[in-house]
């Protein structure tokens, strides 16, 4: 991990988690258990999922990252992706990737809004 | 890069990045725009996962390709794993649905212009695919 684990940082009353370009596997993973955990320590409305560093958004990346949406809902919280790029989002749509009940922005400034 | 082919096993978990950071590099070599250089990693991502987490490990072989001026890539991810019984069948499951084997596969067929796959129960898996720059 090192410089390439995901960061999580409160921001008044959003959990604003920063995913790396290339997270492996064990990353991906730790990232529900750490969202789900700073979910409970800091009691935030929201969380701001940013991806805009990243290249590759396979289907365990984006069955992670439904799993974990929802269990934010459960735990009270909203979910917005943030910064998807183009040719992710081409190709995420195209393998059929849903990411249904979260919300997307463009930029983070916008999420928070 | 002046390399024309090349191979990366597959052995821990952190080679599913090294196989897309390298494809990566590979995939702009050849020629491919930003979206087809995704769709290339993307796929190899999810062959490169299953290789690891049902093949038990493997190898990752890819040559560039050249065929009436057109230029492509082919990649064969090989292992000696529990292989599939049903083929077909893999190949169907949708990309939501259920656990384990084969997750992947859909998704890398749909990325990809072709995919071939080998295998059969206690025999191993090798599949094959190939990507071409459009014209």
């Amino acid at each position: 991990m090192g410089e390439f684990a995901i960061s999580v940082i409160k921001v008044r009353d959003t959990l604003l988690v920063t995913v790396p370009a290339e997270p492996d596997d064990s990353t991906v993973s730790a990232l529900q258990e750490r969202v789900l955990s700073a979910m409970e320590r800091h009691d935030p409305k929201r969380v701001v999922l940013d991806i805009s560093a990243v290249e590759t958004l396979d289907s365990f990346f984006a069955r992670t990252v439904s799993e974990t949406a929802r269990m934010v809902t459960l735990m009270g919280g909203r979910t917005i992706i943030v910064g998807m790029r183009p040719a992710v989002a081409i190709t995420a749509t195209q393998i059929g990737v849903t990411l249904g009940g979260i919300e997307t922005a463009l930029t983070v400034e916008r999420a928070l809004d | 890069m002046s390399a024309h082919d090349g191979e990366v096993p597959i052995t821990v978990e952190g080679d599913i990045v090294a196989v897309r950071r390298l494809l990566r590099e590979v995939a702009q070599e050849v020629g491919f725009g930003i979206t087809d250089v995704t769709r290339v990693v993307t796929a190899a991502s999810e062959l490169a996962r299953n290789a690891y987490k049902y093949g038990g490990g493997g190898v990752m072989r890819w040559r560039m390709l050249e065929s009436n001026g057109r230029r492509g890539i082919e990649l064969k991810f090989i292992d000696q794993g529990p292989g599939i019984a049903d083929v077909s069948r893999a190949l169907e499951q949708g990309y939501t649905t259920g656990k384990g084997l084969g997750l992947g596969l859909p998704a890398a067929k749909r990325l990809m212009d072709e995919l071939d796959i080998e295998s059969a129960a206690g025999a191993g898996t090798t599949v094959t695919s190939k990507k071409w720059c459009p014209k």
